[in-house]
């Protein structure tokens, strides 16, 4: 522990590094936040069976401090999108992504996931959860195995400890815009796409008629 | 009595707990982070925690394992690489999620096509690594890898393998699949016998 938070600009005496720990706030803040990472409890296909396997004992990633599986957007930190990404389930994802509090992190799990994997071009398919929500970590694999999926969760920690808190989003000013929730129709329309469409529609010439036809 | 089976099953919890200080002793503080020992506590004689602690210690992958697809190459004698591929697509035609994609070139000065690709990338986030790609290759070029760590944070940037990083020598093929090689090579050196023979009899 003392090696993850000393900082390398601080000189401790031999004598003292079992009592005395120099850091810096960004330091002690980050090594908290990535012992302490909370991923949502939920599973969408057959990657949610490798990801059960990771939360098993013969895994565990309770020994990176991520034990409790919370079944609430409201305690968790990180969302692990295990499986493929219908049209008809990704408002509910964003909807759950919006939910939960600040800092959030999202880790793609598997080929479906992060590019649509085989079925990147299906009906039904959303390719890809980084069309609507941001993705901090991709998996690849399909599925990924326990220990990809183990790997995937380091690097996030990695990336945690690379943040600091004077430049994350969810430190600045303006509170941050809840993403729109994409809405389904007979397909799933994006409303951030809804003013180019707009565009689109009023571009379009319209064929003359004449009135009384 | 109620609470018979709660008491049971927490009793298993009980037992780990107290075999896994037990083996500890056993071992000698040794009983982490080395091969003989993760071999013994996978195995069926294991007692107490049985826990892979990934980083420091990977379960082995079996010969049969296949991640993402790499192309294999020969070097030749100056040192550089001779792709067995020759971008027949093949690959990407059987690929299922059509995850692959070969760039051709024609000699500029005959105007034939160059049997070799002249770039070939995969995206990896859409490879379902069903391996179907090296079962069908003609030439055994492509073959499934074993190096599954390869979470990163950028999808386009980092996870659209091109040529230079899907080749592999032919050296790491051995290495990963010895039995599958020692194979092969025998198929190719009966094949060669079996074409010699013929040219003789000619």
């Amino acid at each position: 522990m003392g090696d993850d938070l000393n900082g390398p600009e601080y000189q401790v005496p031999e004598e003292l590094r079992s009592h005395i720990t120099i850091t810096t706030l960004d330091r002690i803040y980050n090594w908290g936040r990535r012992s302490s990472v909370w991923p949502m409890m939920f599973g969408l296909a057959c990657c949610a069976i490798e990801m059960i396997c990771v939360a098993a004992s013969r895994y565990d990633f309770s020994r990176f401090g991520m034990e409790v599986m919370r079944p609430s957007p409201r305690q968790s930190d990180l969302m692990i999108v295990s499986g493929t990404v219908t049209k008809k389930m990704i408002p509910q994802i964003v909807r759950l992504y919006n939910q939960m509090p600040e800092p959030k992190y999202v880790l793609a799990m598997g080929a479906c996931a992060s590019g649509g994997g085989p079925f990147k071009e299906g009906y039904n398919v959303v390719s890809g959860v980084d069309k609507f929500i941001p993705v901090d970590v991709y998996v690849p694999g399909c599925p990924p195995t326990p220990q990809a999926l183990l790997n995937g969760l380091i690097k996030l920690q990695e990336k945690i400890d690379t943040q600091s808190i004077r430049t994350v989003r969810w430190y600045k000013r303006e509170a941050s815009e809840p993403i729109p929730i994409p809405i389904l129709g007979p397909d799933l329309i994006d409303p951030r796409d809804i003013p180019i469409l707009d565009a689109k529609r009023a571009s379009v010439v319209k064929p003359d008629v004449p009135e009384n036809s | 009595m109620y609470g018979i089976g709660l008491i049971k099953g927490l009793g298993v919890t009980l037992k780990h707990f107290i075999e896994t200080y037990l083996d500890d002793i056993r071992w000698l503080g040794r009983r982490y982070y080395r091969d003989e020992s993760l071999a013994e506590r996978q195995g069926p004689h294991a007692r107490g925690i049985f826990t892979v602690q990934y980083p420091e210690e990977k379960l082995p992958v079996p010969e049969e394992f296949r991640c993402i697809p790499f192309l294999v190459y020969e070097v030749g004698e100056d040192g550089e690489r001779l792709y067995r591929c020759t971008s027949c697509g093949i690959c990407s035609k059987v690929c299922p999620p059509q995850c692959i994609w070969i760039v051709r070139s024609n000699d500029p000065e005959t105007g034939r096509p160059i049997p070799s690709p002249t770039e070939f990338f995969i995206d990896i986030d859409i490879c379902m690594n069903c391996g179907l790609c090296a079962e069908y290759c003609p030439f055994d070029a492509i073959k499934m890898d074993h190096d599954y760590e390869l979470a990163s944070y950028d999808r386009l940037a980092d996870h659209i393998y091109n040529k230079e990083r899907l080749s592999k020598p032919v050296t790491y093929y051995e290495s990963i699949r010895p039995m599958n090689f020692a194979f092969e090579e025998a198929a190719r050196a009966e094949k060669e016998a079996a074409k010699e023979a013929r040219r003789k009899a000619k």
